[in-house]
């Protein structure tokens, strides 16, 4: 306000003031008035409501229709319709001022009227600052004008000042308290803005808003305030939350969820600063009563407040404990927090949340849709809850992508979620590794299928059964077009056939050959042996062998392998073969699954050898071979002694066959071929890789625990292989032995010829001496003595191999009924079919 | 001022007096001249009428008011 402004406001108050002071003929001091006029205006600086002419004509109109004068109430509102048409210049510029002043003064000449009585009245004090003691009104007044009279009065001045100071004082304070119902109301309002009212305001140290303890209001009021007021301490709080969110940039706290979720709440917002609007609107309108007649409060009151609040307080209420929840929660888990919170018997919070959550998951759905269609991770602020690793192409399958169980949100279960990860895992899979791109028809099919469009927000919270059957068609759609892409273009059977035929010693004929002819390479000590000539009769036993009509792709995998050998190490023990898998079937054949084929191989391997051994035996000892010669020329107790020693070879040899027999029959038809069988069936219904790979791994485990290479079984895995040490020890004993009666069959022959000759010669000469007789009889009778002492010691020899034997196979068959695995029970009935041992140790 | 906004001036106060007369407020023209040149200024309404208010209840007890028994406010 400027100078000449400031002027012109004095004369009009002067002007003013000069007029109603002039009405009233008993009241001349005008100097007085005018300064009261003066102090008045610079007291009330600030209007207490907000401008706006139709609110409060609209609130006249009511008020005078409430009182019954309906006509009065039309008239108005034709004069008020066009007052307010009036602009330009000339014209009422500040309507709303000029109206709100007319009501007020209206509405006190009415209160006047109504209510006589002078004690209510403002005490007009202040006029009491000059010394003019002649209107005192009030007894106190009365009684100081009766004792203080003109001059008297002056002379008094100390003590009337200070009564004069107090006055004004308890009047500045009163008027100060004087706080109505109204003003409350509309504190109240600002306060729920996060606005500081003029008596209502925030006070940092309670944490809360509160009401000024200088204004003298009942305790219920107080209360009330109180109570309506945490509404506005709530929407400070999730203010505060919108706010911090919405600045910070990047925006890598909170994540697309936590912007959605602002957003949201911000939306919320926006309806509750409508509600607000609508109040603060309808705040000073009176309540329309149809008998009263008399003036009503305002519309509203704090009461009415708070039944207005009710349902906005829940609300807000909801959207702090959230805000307060997720202040430290992000992406997937913050969505799961809130989820929880929606489980809500209350229809009024349970679609209240529903909404919220619709927003807050559309990022997520929209992640989760890419994510199964698409393949694509987009993720960048680490919210999904499906997670990436770099890892290489052929573990990429395995490891590459896990769930985040922190970020999965309760209401995707574990097994969609497991689905959802598995989807896109083989669209990525299909992309590395398979260099494929049929994926992307089946995907757009699975999409049509669901009835789900692929743009982007198809989906939504609530619609989890539209977010299954998605999963389930694409997943569905893609794990069969993988598992075509698997069987046909990569052969994934084939392959396993081919695992099994050589390297599980499924073809005979092939393992045959190959026994046979590496089988002196391999006798040598394994740092002699060179993998390029093994390499080379691996070759030529294909070559020989049935397997030359295989698919040279898979014979080109197959490979010779040489393990680290220590010293001592024969070409057997280092010996073996190998499978070589590339991308993308090197998801299938790991390495530590090709680790373990090699260790059944390296299993079945000694098993033949040994059963190859056992035959060796067998050629050299046929019966026929030694019968055929008769040894009737040795002495009969050598002969015995022959004849015996053979005899235990053979029931030796015999029992290990029956037992190196039976447990390659076990192997390879109850182990083999039935975890073969198994694992071609369930390669039949597999629906996905993941139950391929399942499949595969039994499989293997199978194999693994039936042939006793398990954790479980491996000291009976150690027995077995002392076993076989033994059977190999025998079997050169056994070839020793044989040497020996044939060399010995030799020297006898020999001897006999000689003598033949040397007595057809002495029946020529008739008359020789004895001599050479005799040193034929010594000859005869020493080779007698080599030969029975070799005998025996052949025979001492194998009756310790005998017993060793014996009782490591008792040690064996004893162990074997408590194994876990019931199809090694079926190993112990075969061996034991007769009953032999179990007869012989009824004990086991 | 042009007539044309001494008109507008005048049948604004005419509206505003109407107004005032059917809200009782018991206010002459001239007053109100004054009262709408004081609001258009900018002054706050509520500090003019309770001027008016208060300078217009200087005399105790009316003769004016009748002795009405007290209703509640």
């Amino acid at each position: 306000m400027d100078e000449e402004e400031q002027k012109k406001v004095i004369d009009l108050v002067k002007e003013l003031v000069h007029r109603l002071v002039s009405q009233n003929p008993q009241n001349p001091n005008f100097e007085n008035s005018l300064r009261y006029a003066l102090r008045i205006l610079s007291s009330r600086l600030t209007p207490s409501i907000a401008p706006d002419a139709s609110a409060i004509a609209e609130s006249i109109k009511r008020r005078l229709a409430t009182q019954g004068n309906s006509s009065d109430a039309l008239t108005f509102s034709d004069l008020f319709s066009k007052f307010s048409s009036k602009t330009g210049p000339g014209s009422v510029n500040n309507k709303w001022a000029l109206l709100y002043s007319l009501k007020i003064i209206s509405d006190d000449r009415k209160g006047s009227k109504a209510v006589v009585n002078s004690s209510t009245l403002l005490p007009n004090l202040p006029l009491n600052g000059s010394h003019f003691t002649n209107h005192l009104n009030g007894k106190e007044n009365r009684k100081l004008g009766c004792r203080n009279n003109g001059v008297l009065l002056v002379s008094k001045d100390p003590e009337n000042l200070r009564e004069i100071a107090f006055r004004e004082f308890k009047n500045l304070v009163k008027e100060e308290n004087e706080v109505s119902e109204e003003v409350l109301v509309r504190d109240v309002l600002y306060c729920c803005q996060g606005i500081d009212g003029k008596y209502v305001k925030f006070d940092a140290t309670v944490d809360g808003y509160v009401l000024s303890e200088l204004v003298k209001v009942p305790r219920a009021t107080r209360v009330m305030v109180r109570k309506l007021c945490e509404l506005g301490w709530l929407f400070r709080k999730v203010r505060g939350y919108i706010s911090d969110c919405m600045d910070e940039f990047p925006a890598e706290e909170s994540g697309t969820v936590g912007q959605a979720f602002c957003a949201a709440l911000q939306d919320e917002l926006s309806e509750y600063y409508k509600l607000l609007a609508v109040l603060e609107a309808q705040a000073m309108n009176p309540i329309p009563l149809v008998s009263e007649s008399a003036n009503s409060g305002n519309y509203l009151s704090l009461r009415r407040l708070s039944v207005w609040f009710a349902e906005p307080m829940v609300k807000m209420r909801l959207m702090a404990v959230l805000v307060d929840k997720c202040r430290i929660l992000r992406g997937g888990a913050m969505a799961g927090a809130i989820h929880l919170h929606a489980q809500h018997g209350d229809p009024l919070v349970h679609e209240f949340m529903t909404r919220l959550l619709k927003r807050v998951c559309s990022p997520l759905f929209e992640m989760v849709r890419s994510w199964v269609l698409e393949g694509e991770l987009e993720d960048i602020f680490a919210e999904f809850f499906v997670v990436s690793q770099p890892v290489k192409a052929e573990s990429l399958w395995r490891e590459g992508y896990r769930l985040h169980a922190g970020m999965l949100p309760s209401f995707i279960s574990q097994s969609l979620a497991q689905r959802i990860l598995r989807t896109g895992k083989s669209i990525n899979f299909l992309r590395v590794c398979c260099d494929d791109r049929g994926w992307a028809d089946a995907a757009t099919e699975a999409a049509t299928a669901a009835g789900t469009t692929t743009r982007r927000g198809g989906l939504g919270y609530g619609e989890t059964n539209a977010l299954e059957s998605l999963v389930i068609e694409a997943a569905k759609r893609i794990d069969k077009h993988l598992l075509d892409v698997m069987y046909t273009r990569y052969k994934f059977k084939e392959h396993c056939l081919a695992i099994k035929r050589y390297l599980l010693l499924g073809q005979g004929d092939f393992v045959q050959y190959l026994m046979d002819i590496v089988g002196p390479e391999l006798s040598e000590p394994a740092n002699t042996i060179s993998s390029f000539k093994l390499a080379g009769l691996l070759e030529s036993a294909i070559r020989s062998s049935n397997a030359q009509y295989d698919d040279p792709d898979i014979l080109d995998r197959l490979r010779v392998k040489l393990m680290p050998h220590g010293t001592g190490d024969r070409g057997w023990d280092v010996f073996s073969l190998e499978y070589d898998a590339n991308a993308p079937l090197d998801t299938l054949f790991t390495e530590s699954v090709m680790a373990r084929y090699l260790r059944i191989f390296n299993f079945l391997w000694k098993l033949r050898r040994v059963e190859h051994a056992l035959i060796g035996a067998w050629k050299t000892m046929k019966p026929n071979c030694i019968t055929s010669h008769s040894f009737n020329k040795l002495q009969q107790a050598v002969k015995l002694q022959l004849l015996s020693t053979l005899r235990r070879c053979q029931v030796l040899w015999d029992e290990m066959n029956h037992f190196v027999t039976n447990l390659q029959y076990y192997i390879m038809f109850e182990v083999l071929e039935v975890s073969w069988s198994n694992f071609s069936n369930e390669m039949e219904v597999a629906r996905d890789l993941d139950d391929l790979l399942a499949a595969h791994e039994k499989y293997l485990y199978s194999i693994f625990e039936k042939s006793l290479l398990g954790e479980r079984s491996q000291s009976l895995c150690k027995s077995l292989f002392n076993l076989f040490d033994l059977i190999l020890q025998f079997r050169s004993h056994a070839d020793r032995l044989y040497e020996g009666i044939h060399e010995l069959q030799a020297r006898t022959m020999e001897t006999s010829l000689s003598s033949r000759d040397k007595s057809k010669a002495r029946r020529q000469k008739d008359d020789t001496s004895s001599e050479p007789g005799s040193w034929l009889s010594d000859g005869r009778k020493a080779l007698t003595q080599r030969a029975s002492e070799f005998l025996r010691n052949m025979g001492q020899e194998m009756d310790a191999i005998a017993s060793e034997y014996t009782s490591l196979l008792e040690g064996f068959l004893a162990q074997l009924p408590v194994q876990q695995h019931v199809d090694l029970k079926f190993l112990l009935f075969r061996l034991d079919f007769t009953e032999f041992y179990s007869r012989l140790h009824p004990n086991v | 001022m042009d007539p044309e906004a001494a008109r507008t001036a005048r049948e604004s106060l005419d509206l505003t007096f109407h107004i005032s007369n059917i809200l009782d407020t018991g206010l002459d023209r001239h007053t109100l001249s004054v009262l709408i040149a004081l609001c258009d200024l900018g002054l706050n309404p509520e500090a003019l009428a309770a001027i008016v208010k208060e300078l217009r209840r200087e005399p105790s007890p009316s003769p004016l008011m009748p002795n009405t028994p007290p209703s509640i406010p």
